[in-house]
């Protein structure tokens, strides 16, 4: 039986990348922090707030989305979108991940069991 | 107002660069409050909720390390291997340079035995003193200067395969600095000990009697051990004929040590002019057999150590 610490640590990895994935997809309608993290929780992306906050911070800087201030609603609120250079990365992150959909299913019919 | 979300705030903006601290306070902000809104919402009593975001938030010092982006380590993976192997590099053999000086230099001034614990002392604050300054190096590297071209590390590096593998240089080097003092010490207390007499001349620790034989007997074994260390380092491994001749070599020199000493005739009978304690025979044979105790010890310790060793080395 492998130990539960051994098991969180391997999905922990294997899920790491997949949040920017996520979150570059899921803002392609335009969200705010708290709003982006609840709906990637209802998609299957379970995510920290203390991952996430600084995570668009750092994607707004890397220029893959960009953002707006809505001072209309109770409280000002950030809302961030996916930019058109977020996007054609997006494109690229996604064939990847198809890519090593593709290989492990190959790979899987490949083996003899 | 100072709420546990003010306080939050305040702990987490200290430390992010300056030119966002408002941005990302007014956004920050908002996430808290709809955090706690939502749980709120769900029937939660406002202050529980507040707690329960923040605590799920985390460590505010980590919150703003991600913000900034900023390396929560000391030496990061880049230059840890580096940084590992000129420590070791250097540790192994300036502090044990600058210790031997120091105690030379300082037996030289005629502090006799007390130069060792100085030598030792020196040792340990240099080794100190290098760890500190090398780390505070590459932790200074590792922050402001996160691109540099470090050598790619080739086959060519590899060492050869260490020819002596059990026996290393530097327990060579510190065996054979001890042998070096220890011959040293003998004629120099002769000349220089610690104890006086009225008029100022010196009082030898040992005997002088014992010059006509003992102690350049005794001299003879250190400088064949000397030698034997030497021919033991060449060899670069422990053997049964290696365990033999060290064994002979420590019996020629504790049975010797032992027997005069508890035949009480080691010390300087002089000593007891000086030494009032000394002038007793009880206690002149106390020290004569606890000076035979402690070598007796000494040898078996030595022994057993070098069997063992001998032992595993030859399986």
């Amino acid at each position: 039986m492998v130990s539960e610490d051994v098991l969180k640590t391997h999905l922990q990895e294997l899920r790491r990348g997949t949040v920017v994935v996520a979150s570059l997809v899921a803002l392609r309608r335009p969200d705010y922090g708290y709003a982006l993290l609840q709906r990637l929780t209802d998609h299957g992306f379970p995510v920290d707030a203390n991952t996430l906050y600084p995570l668009l911070r750092r994607l707004e800087d890397q220029g893959l989305l960009t953002s707006e201030w809505n001072t209309e609603e109770s409280r000002p609120r950030k809302f961030y979108r996916t930019s058109d250079e977020g996007e054609s990365m997006l494109s690229r992150l996604l064939d990847d991940l198809a890519d090593v959909q593709t290989s492990i299913t190959g790979l899987i019919q490949g083996v003899d069991r | 107002m100072n709420t546990l979300t003010d306080r939050y705030l305040a702990a987490t903006l200290r430390s992010v660069p300056t030119q966002r601290r408002e941005e990302i306070a007014t956004e920050l902000r908002a996430s808290i409050e709809d955090m706690i809104e939502d749980r709120a919402g769900g029937g939660q009593d406002a202050t529980t909720a507040e707690r329960e975001v923040l605590t799920e938030l985390g460590n505010p010092d980590l919150l703003a390390a991600r913000y900034a982006d900023r390396r929560l380590q000391l030496i990061g993976p880049t230059y840890y291997l580096v940084w590992l192997r000129l420590l070791k590099l250097l540790i192994t053999f300036i502090p044990a340079i600058v210790g031997t000086v120091v105690a030379v230099i300082d037996v030289a001034d005629g502090k006799g035995f007390g130069a060792i614990g100085t030598g030792i002392g020196t040792a340990i604050q240099v080794a100190v003193q290098i760890a500190f300054w090398l780390t505070l190096t590459f932790a200074l590297i590792e922050r402001f200067q996160p691109t540099v071209d470090l050598p790619g590390w080739t086959v060519d590096q590899l060492p050869d395969v260490p020819a002596h593998k059990d026996i290393s240089l530097a327990d060579t080097i510190a065996s054979i600095a001890m042998l070096v003092l220890t011959i040293g010490y003998l004629p120099f207390q002769h000349y220089q000990s610690w104890v006086h007499e009225t008029d100022g001349g010196n009082i030898p620790l040992l005997d002088p009697a014992l010059w006509s034989f003992w102690l350049p007997a005794l001299i003879a074994v250190l400088v064949a051990t000397l030698v034997f260390e030497i021919v033991k380092y060449r060899i670069g491994r422990w053997t049964w004929t290696l365990f033999g001749v060290k064994a002979l070599l420590n019996l020629a020199f504790s049975v010797p040590v032992v027997w005069l000493a508890l035949s009480d005739r080691l010390l300087n009978p002089a000593l007891g002019d000086r030494l009032s304690w000394l002038a007793e025979t009880d206690n002149r044979n106390t020290l004569g057999a606890a000076i035979a105790l402690g070598a007796a010890v000494v040898l078996v310790w030595d022994l057993i150590d070098t069997a063992t060793k001998t032992r595993r080395q030859t399986a």
